[in-house]
């Protein structure tokens, strides 16, 4: 059944929260004394109009929502967000092209944080800003972040919840989803203040260290200088972030329970932290020592350097320090697997994620020992628990949609005449929502030089793959438009 | 003392039969009707159609008068709440059949006696607990301890190759760090005497102290037997379980199940070291493409007697030396061990003999139940003024059937002699048959 009164409703009510949003750019423009004004209020101004609009529209008292107006709701509004998202770029000339425009916004809204912008220190800061409250929207999900603050969906929430999930669903905090929501909130504000804090002590002005911690903590490793984090230029900043981009790929209920209710414990019983942490320490190893051999550099300096590359890709934030595709081929293929690894699952990042993957390893030696064991019954096993057969094969199709997507991706990539190593890069990247691809696209910002075919097709796989393509994908399944 | 046992299940009809041959008075009820069966026909008791949840029913039994309620159906639940609502009618004590471990923790009896519930049993893990001792030394049949492990009892079965056979009892008795408290030879219990000798494939119980096991072992002629290491276990019901995980750090175990339901269900209670196998544990290619050429011991655990004897005897043959079968069904008992099944395990007896101690009126520690002969080995902690404490034990004119273990004083384990005088606070452990035990109450007042 679907309600596409309540559907616009909702969508409505999101729109008139996205102007709120924007209207905080307005008191960074105003500070920094830009003329940015008409690119702002011409958004806000759509979006209210278009928002008053739909909840007119969508008016009744009808508050049922379906599961499959679930799946409508959070793809549409992802993709409505990053429309009008787009406007201020546009309107205000400096994101000339529609294109450009709105593959800025969706890579925010997305966590990749790739850009089409080439001249970042030109831009307003007010526009810097917006695009890194895109990412920060983005990272613990539109709806999510909508229910955490104003809890007005009702009964709905759950069949939203569920399509925009990060990751294999956890035990709920709470009962009640929406409390759910407001502590996990609470926790990724109070972690990006304290990074705030942390990155103005070691040396970076208030806009900087605030929009960095909120880049970190969404993993979706956009900077406010052409240069990156290497203009900086202080290992003490680079060490803050490491430290914020692996809690950023933490699981935030864990996090939550460690901080707020004083159980660390709990972090490090759970298996899907200590293999994020394994997976974490053996590509820094063994990273390390190939840089060590290869490249000129200081002991330290190698260990820092591969460790902040490793956390970045491994948590897709995308943030460089050096220009890795430099390196020795071996080096930056074995980051690109970190790329497919992933963090862990309710967190702010993409790809696989810890646990699936330790899942599918758990399933690959089943597979051996039921070779020589015939008839035993072997579960699966994470710690305490059994995954059931229906998570196994849940996990399965997923992989299998993953590793498709990029393998689509690669083709598509290549018709337009990319190298096999750009389209590779650029595939697994975008549907990772990392940021920076492999070659001649290493650098989040290179994007610019992509056809524009190419870019659309590069904000659908970023899309499908920040809503682990079961949300978006289901909307192309015949079955899902079928009345019984 | 008037009894009412709720279950009739096969603790419960054991128990019933049990009691009802001690001349108390039984009343056993159970919902379904087929479950009594002809209980009242074949033994002195009455039985009874109800819910032990419900009140007007547990009325109906006479639980207001009754001195003792036993709640053994299959369903922990029931069997708490039916306590409680026979604590609240009237019942002096009651005792519990529980299927969680958690509840046994000494921090929760508090708790239970406040609600109503006097003591719990857990049959499952008092067969696990024998079955796991029995691995750890798997010479020997049975280890019982006693007074903190201060004196232990064992039964071992002596080959040809034993070093104390044919010596008549009053030579043999001269300066041993052991007494040898019974031997069962074929159906007979023989409490020894001067002039009886050990022979040949009898089962002997020496009451020791801990430090002697090893010198017991060499005088038994048992060095060669290797520690087992690899266990198959069939069936997987919740003995299995139990034991499993009471094993599973020092072996390495394999649960063979028929049922595959059972078989998802069970990869959940036990441990990650435990492989469970769908399968037929009677299937000869099956038990050799799991290694059983190679397996140290063979546990038994199916639902029927029948099946696990047999199975075990395949086991033996397949050149598992170390096998242990639960067998309920209590006829069977002795021809299994003339048949060299090894260690026999059996549920109900257990049970029983936990509840039987409860209904003892003089204080005892401990009855704990001999699976291969009909006795019981129980400890009696000593009251100041006990008629025990007046004479040396030669005079004590204890009934036949009843011997001294032995002794702990002082938390030492002590030999007792003719001459012996049990003193006040001493722990005394008595082996004796089944239906001497009551006898033995007034030593002890």
């Amino acid at each position: 059944m679907f309600h596409p009164k309540v559907i616009l409703r909702i969508i409505g009510l999101l729109l008139q929260l996205e102007a709120v949003f924007l209207a905080l750019c307005i008191g960074i423009s105003v500070y920094y004394g830009e003329n940015m004004m008409p690119a702002y209020l011409y958004t806000i101004a759509a979006l209210v109009g278009t928002g008053l609009l739909l909840t007119y529209i969508g008016y009744n008292k009808e508050r049922n929502i379906s599961r499959k107006d679930g799946y409508i709701v959070v793809t549409l509004c992802w993709i409505v967000y990053s429309l009008f998202g787009a406007m201020p770029y546009y309107i205000s000339g400096y994101i000339p092209s529609i294109t450009d425009a709105f593959f800025e916004t969706m890579a925010g809204f997305t966590t990749t944080g790739a850009s089409v912008v080439s001249d970042l220190d030109a831009l307003p800061r007010s526009l810097v800003f917006w695009r890194i409250m895109t990412q920060w929207i983005g990272g613990l999900g539109i709806v999510f972040f909508t229910v955490a603050v104003l809890p007005i969906f009702g009964l709905g929430d759950l069949h939203l919840f569920a399509a925009e999930t990060i990751g294999i669903a956890r035990a709920k905090l709470h009962p009640r989803i929406s409390v759910t929501a407001r502590w996990i909130m609470t926790i990724y504000v109070c972690l990006t203040i304290i990074e705030t804090i942390c990155l103005k002590l070691a040396g970076m002005g208030y806009f900087d260290a605030l929009c960095h911690a909120m880049s970190t903590m969404s993993t979706g490793g956009i900077s406010t200088k052409a240069g990156g984090i290497a203009a900086f230029n202080s290992p003490l900043i680079e060490y803050i972030i490491i430290a914020f981009m692996l809690m950023g790929g933490t699981s935030f209920s864990l996090l939550y329970l460690a901080i707020f209710k004083l159980r660390p414990g709990d972090l490090f019983r759970d298996q899907e932290f200590k293999s994020y942490l394994k997976m974490v320490a053996i590509f820094t190893v063994v990273i390390g020592i190939g840089l060590y051999i290869t490249e000129n550099m200081s002991a330290e300096g190698t260990v820092r350097t591969a460790l902040f590359q490793v956390v970045s890709v491994i948590t897709t934030t995308g943030f460089s320090t050096v220009n890795y595709s430099q390196w020795t081929p071996v080096l930056w293929l074995l980051l690109s697997a970190a790329m497919f690894v992933g963090a862990c699952s309710g967190s702010t990042t993409g790809a696989m994620k810890s646990i699936r993957v330790a899942i599918l390893g758990r399933v690959m030696q089943n597979e051996f020992k039921r070779i020589i064991h015939p008839n035993a019954v072997i579960p699966v096993r994470m710690g305490r628990s059994i995954i059931s057969e229906q998570i196994q094969s849940a996990i399965m199709a997923f992989t299998l949609l993953y590793v498709g997507m990029v393998i689509v991706g690669i083709f598509v990539n290549m018709c337009f005449g990319l190298n096999l190593v750009d389209a590779y890069g650029l595939s697994l990247s975008s549907v990772s929502n990392v940021g920076p691809g492999l070659g001649n696209y290493s650098s989040a910002n290179a994007m610019v030089t992509l056809p524009t075919p190419l870019k659309w097709f590069y904000c659908f796989q970023m899309l499908v793959g920040r809503l682990e393509f079961f949300a978006v994908l289901l909307l192309f399944t015949p079955v899902f438009w079928k009345r019984r | 003392m008037k009894i009412v046992i709720a279950g009739a299940g096969a603790v419960g009809t054991h128990l019933a039969k049990m009691l009802s041959e001690e001349n108390e008075n039984v009343v056993l009820m159970d919902e379904h009707e087929e479950r009594l069966g002809k209980m009242e026909s074949m033994f002195d008791l009455k039985a009874m159609v109800g819910l032990p949840t419900r009140i007007s029913d547990l009325e109906a039994a006479g639980v207001d008068s009754a001195d003792l309620f036993v709640a053994v159906t299959p369903d922990e639940s029931s069997n708490i709440t039916a306590c409680i609502l026979a604590h609240y009618l009237g019942a002096k004590k009651t005792i519990a059949r529980i299927d969680n471990y958690e509840y046994l923790q000494p921090k929760n009896k508090a708790y239970f006696e406040s609600l109503g519930v006097n003591s719990l049993i857990y049959p499952e893990q008092l067969a696990a607990e024998e079955i796991a001792t029995g691995i750890k030394y798997s010479w020997m049949r049975q280890m019982l301890e006693f007074g903190d492990g201060a004196l232990v009892m064992i039964g071992v079965k002596v080959r040809e190759n034993s070093g104390i056979l044919n010596i008549p009892f009053k030579e043999l008795a001269r300066d041993i760090p052991y007494h040898i408290v019974a031997i069962q030879r074929g159906d007979t219990t023989i409490i020894p005497r001067g002039n009886d000798v050990i022979e040949a494939d009898d089962l002997v119980c020496f009451m020791t102290t801990k430090d002697q096991i090893p010198y017991i072992r060499s005088i038994c002629g048992k060095e060669k037997y290797t520690e087992v290491q690899s266990i198959i276990m069939m069936g997987g019901g919740r003995i299995a379980v139990r034991t499993a995980n009471l094993i599973s750090k020092k072996v390495s175990v394999k649960i063979i199940e028929s049922d595959m339901k059972r078989c998802r269900r069970l990869v959940e209670l036990v441990d990650d070291s435990i492989m469970i196998i769908n399968g037929d544990a009677r299937d000869p290619e099956l038990l050799a493409s799991e290694g059983i050429h190679e397996t140290d011991a063979f546990i038994a655990l199916g639902d029927s007697s029948e099946t696990n004897i047999l199975a075990c005897l395949s086991a033996k043959r397949a050149g598992v030396h170390r096998t242990v079968a639960e067998i309920e069904n209590i006829d069977y008992i002795s021809m299994a061990e003339s048949m060299d099944i090894g260690s026999v395990i059996n549920k109900k007896k257990l049970a029983a003999s936990n509840i039987f101690q409860m209904m003892l009126k003089t204080d005892v520690s401990s009855v704990k139940c001999l699976t291969f002969i009909e006795a019981v080995v129980a400890e009696f902690p000593v009251r100041e003024g006990a008629a025990i404490t007046r004479k040396p034990v030669k005079d004590l004119g204890l009934p036949r059937g009843a011997n001294i273990g032995g002794l702990v004083r002082n938390g030492e384990g002590l030999r007792v002699s003719g001459n012996t005088m049990i003193q006040a606070d001493d722990h005394v452990i008595i082996f004796c048959l089944e239906h001497v035990l009551k006898k033995l109450e007034k030593y002890f007042n």
